[in-house]
């Protein structure tokens, strides 16, 4: 074999074949990612709930079950928690027991359909009443007013918070219920909610929604809310 | 050290992606052992004149 001097780098067929290799290989990549994100979000059932089956999107069942919010020192950010709460002695990994129920609306046992539909009615009343305008859900939307991701667990509406207080409720559903009702009677936030007209079946289905929401994992999204105190970790 | 799942809904990625880092040193390397083997599999070429 001759061995003459040769300059690799300079030569274009390495650099088509690297190209090459690069975009298939990461086009190849991408296709199976989404597949596995597909997977992710899917949105669990009610026997997920009832085999104890964590998703990081549970069934709408979830709002007859108590949310709690802690820190899990194994994955480093605060998770939802169902149902009461279960923590690995080993890892510290906490995980949902799917077990404590709580009312909702004075309910605690609203099946899989009843559920769903309440809040695929407050998924709509919140893209009709444009939300996001000011709103985060999610990651999406503004920052003018608090984000809406975790609000569900914002200790302010607890039985000991100033703002079921503030609205005269006896429950943290029927307080935020009664504020989106009438906003504009209530100073909850330095910017105050306009009133956009929403009625008293709208205010419950957004409120399912809210709850909804709380309970998906969000791999710790918004990072700032455990800044909130007692927000997290509520129980201890 | 190794955990068969670490993820919320386990999945093959899951398995690679064993903490912070690991599924992209993983996915890097899938991409950067080929190109080594095409660098001097094109040296060879060269150096054979082709």
């Amino acid at each position: 074999m001759e061995n003459r001097p040769t300059s690799v780098w300079t030569s274009n067929r390495f650099w088509r074949r690297s190209a090459t290799w690069v975009t298939g290989v990461a086009a190849v990549l991408l296709i199976l990612l989404t597949f596995d994100s597909m997977g992710q979000m899917q949105m669990g059932t009610a026997e997920d709930i009832q085999n104890k089956v964590t998703k990081r999107i549970p069934s709408p069942v979830v709002i007859n079950y108590k949310i709690d919010y802690v820190l899990d020192p194994y994955r480093g950010h605060e998770v939802p928690v169902i149902g009461g709460q279960e923590v690995d002695s080993a890892t510290g990994k906490v995980s949902s027991k799917f077990e404590e129920k709580e009312n909702f609306f004075g309910r605690s046992d609203w099946s899989e359909e009843e559920a769903r539909a309440l809040i695929h009615k407050g998924k709509l009343t919140i893209q009709a009443k444009n939300c996001m305008d000011c709103h985060t859900l999610l990651g999406n939307g503004a920052y003018y007013a608090p984000d809406l991701t975790k609000a569900w667990l914002d200790p302010a509406w607890s039985s000991e918070g100033p703002l079921q207080a503030m609205t005269g409720a006896s429950s943290k559903e029927e307080a935020m219920a009664i504020f989106l009702q009438n906003p504009e009677k209530y100073p909850t936030h330095e910017r105050m909610m306009p009133n956009l007209g929403i009625t008293p079946e709208e205010a419950k289905a957004v409120v399912a929604y809210l709850k909804f929401m709380s309970a998906i994992d969000t791999n710790g999204f918004p990072r700032n809310f455990g800044k909130i105190k007692g927000a997290v970790d509520a129980r201890k | 050290m190794f955990e068969p799942c670490h993820d919320v809904v386990c999945s093959f990625w899951s398995m690679l992606n064993q903490g912070p880092m690991t599924l992209t040193i993983i996915l890097h390397t899938l991409i950067v052992l080929p190109m080594v083997w095409i660098y001097f599999d094109e040296k060879k070429k060269l150096q054979q004149g082709e």
